[in-house]
């Protein structure tokens, strides 16, 4: 994490008319805003700030800010392809350097985060700064299960949160990003998600992660678990797909960092009842799909599970890997149509939940876990790079 | 009376069967009756081999058209990256076919190409056997009603398989116990609807298909709607429960699990 302050070093150049940070705030409350503009203006001088929001309340609180106001869209959860090819066009057009782009609820970000995040995009030499926020264990399931891991396993990066809400960007970055993004609106398909780490690392962008401590993060709009992870897994997928030739090859790892644990609750354990039986139910029903998905290996597993007690379930970490990699297969190859498929993939989802569970019920620090299984997902990357090439090739 | 008896000795004697005196007259008769219809049979055969000729030649010379198209098409297109260009363009849309789009392009050419070669083939082959034959058949349409029934068959079974899965995978989500049975409803109901749909198009049966599909429909649309109003009445009212502490709420957030007095939300974003 990068410590040392750049404010005091940010003088403008004269002959540039432009702002230093371009700070994009994606739709929240007015209190909300004005909270996020006094903190900003205690950290980035006004005169350096370009601001960009959709409610113009602000502006008699703060009249020294140059605030652009923005058209009002479609609130969603996290930013979309939309917003980066528009963010990039303020950017350009008003001559930025940097851009910082906060997503809902980021009133909950500390000033030290927002210190940190501008730091960052501001004065260290990286095209993409990522957060890395401090969550509750029981929070950001989806990204632990299987955006960080994949992440990781084929990208090479450790960012731990692939779909940040908050985010800073080199000028090169956000071209990149909103060259990915312009591809989805002009299908007409502006609330499509864009995967900026995945980008950076086709790029060859240096990417920088951020210690920013607790946030709210914003819950999707979408009112049912299925069809949420089917979009997100479905956005990973395709994009992992269109990267193939970039992650097949095996590359290192950046160096480990200091595993931080997750804030302790206070709270019980949730009860992993209700997930096991919809993961047997799941076993009884959607075991001829499945079976048109996985190897007998890994329906053998499921199997086990499905006969394990509440108790003792646990899913082995290999197990989950290669569960998610024959699933990327199955995308790929479109073994079945592609919404069965992820739907298919709700119930083992939950198993997986219940299992991370029980693991930290048994003392287990969740980010341990975590790391496991993303450790696992590394060890198992051969195996989904060998099917990926030969889908044919006998698979026990 | 005498005058019906004249009258019918007057209608019957020209006509009554000859008397055969002998058994060589009988095979003589039965002989030439039999080459005759063999003499028919080959006639017929002779009038309609060029059709049948025709029919095999135009889908010969239309099939290998279509190869040489197809094979052309895929240089070409592999040439100029069609590939590259459409994964360039294309995003995430829904339909996503399974083979490249230049295969998809010349396999579609290929296909094409032997239909319209079955086509005139059979027309070709439907105008010979009009000539070749005294009965006013023609065999044209009830081809073209046979090939829609049978693309009938397949686009319902596929239909039928696509909404079973649908149907299975959203009622375990939703942990409808039942899930299987809805799933089999689902697909019975679009076999029966085809199978009815099949028979009528060949205009088999008549108004018994029409009367057995509305018993059989409307026999399963019972069955299933018994099954689930009976079955999952505590599952519309957990619903509608949970839909009602859910109103103003936005996101997605499971209902919270109670364990030992504490509750605790599990937040999977």
């Amino acid at each position: 994490m990068a410590t040392a302050n750049p404010i005091p070093d940010m003088s403008p150049a004269p002959s540039r008319t432009g702002a230093s940070l371009l700070v994009l705030f994606a739709a929240m409350p007015a209190e909300q805003l004005e909270s996020l503009l006094d903190k900003l203006i205690h950290i980035v001088p006004p005169d350096e700030l370009l601001v960009a929001a959709e409610d113009l309340a602000t502006v008699e609180v703060h009249p020294e800010l140059r605030i652009l106001p923005l058209p009002e869209t479609t609130a969603y959860w996290t930013f979309t392809s939309a917003d980066f090819v528009r963010v990039y066009q303020l950017a350009q057009k008003h001559e930025a350097r940097a851009i910082l782009m906060l997503g809902p609820e980021a009133g909950s970000l500390s000033s030290s985060a927002l210190f940190d995040l501008c730091n960052g995009v501001l004065t260290a030499p990286s095209d993409l700064t990522m957060p890395r926020y401090a969550l509750p264990a029981n929070a950001g399931l989806v990204n632990s299960a299987i955006l960080y891991p994949l992440t990781r396993a084929l990208f090479s990066q450790r960012a731990r949160y692939p779909l940040a809400v908050d985010m800073g960007l080199s000028l090169r970055m956000a071209e990149r990003l909103a060259a990915a993004g312009q591809r989805f609106t002009a299908a007409n398909q502006g609330t499509a998600l864009i995967w900026p780490l995945n980008e950076a690392s086709v790029a060859g962008f240096m990417i920088t992660e951020m210690d920013v401590g607790s946030r709210e993060l914003p819950q999707p709009i979408e009112a049912d678990l299925n069809s949420v992870l089917a979009l997100v897994a479905g956005s990973l997928f395709a994009d992992i797909e269109a990267k193939a030739a970039f992650w097949q090859r095996s590359r290192s790892l950046p160096p480990a960092r200091s595993i931080l644990s997750q804030p302790q609750t206070t709270e019980a354990a949730a009860d992993v009842t209700p997930m096991l039986d919809s993961f047997r139910l799941a076993y009884t029903n959607l075991r001829e799909i499945w079976s048109l998905v996985l190897p007998p290996n890994s329906l053998l597993g499921l199997k086990r599970l499905s006969l394990a007690d509440a108790t003792t379930f646990r899913m082995p970490e290999s197990l989950w890997a290669r569960i998610i990699y024959d699933f990327l297969l199955a995308y790929r190859l479109r073994t079945i149509n592609r919404g069965h498929l992820l739907g298919a993939l709700t119930p083992l989802y939950l198993a997986w939940v219940a299992s991370h569970i029980n693991v930290l019920a048994s003392g287990t620090d969740s980010e341990r876990h975590v790391e496991a299984v993303a450790a696992a997902f590394e060890a198992e990357k051969p195996y989904l790079v060998s099917r990926w090439r030969w889908p044919d090739r006998f698979n026990p | 009376m005498r005058y019906i008896f004249a009258t019918w000795l007057q209608t019957n004697v020209p006509t009554a069967p000859p008397v055969y005196a002998n058994n060589g007259s009988i095979w003589h008769h039965m002989s030439e009756a039999l080459f005759q219809s063999l003499y028919r049979v080959l006639a017929l055969l002779v009038a309609i081999l060029p059709g049948f000729l025709a029919f095999f030649v135009a889908l010969a010379v239309f099939t290998a058209m279509g190869m040489a198209i197809s094979a052309l098409l895929r240089r070409g297109l592999t040439a100029v990256k069609f590939d590259d260009r459409m994964a360039r363009d294309r995003v995430n849309v829904d339909w996503t076919p399974s083979s490249s789009p230049t295969a998809l392009v010349a396999r579609v050419s290929f296909w094409v190409c032997v239909l319209l070669g079955l086509i005139i083939g059979v027309s070709a082959f439907d105008a010979s056997y009009a000539t070749g034959t005294t009965l006013p058949i023609s065999l044209l349409p009830y081809l073209t009603h046979a090939v829609g029934a049978i693309l009938l068959l397949v686009a319902g079974n596929l239909i039928a398989r696509f909404l079973a899965r649908t149907v299975l995978i959203g009622a375990v989500n939703a942990q409808m116990q039942y899930a299987r049975f809805l799933s089999l409803g689902v697909k019975w109901l679009v076999l029966v609807l085809t199978a009815a749909m099949v028979l009528e198009h060949l205009e088999i049966g008549g108004h018994v298909v029409e009367l057995a599909f509305g018993i059989l429909f409307g026999g399963i649309v019972l069955t299933l709607a018994l099954a689930v109003g009976l079955g999952s009445r505590e599952l519309v009212s957990r619903s509608l429960e949970s839909h009602a502490e859910r109103t103003g709420e936005r996101g997605v957030v499971p209902p919270p699990v109670t364990t030992g007095g504490h509750a605790e939300s599990l937040r999977h974003f």
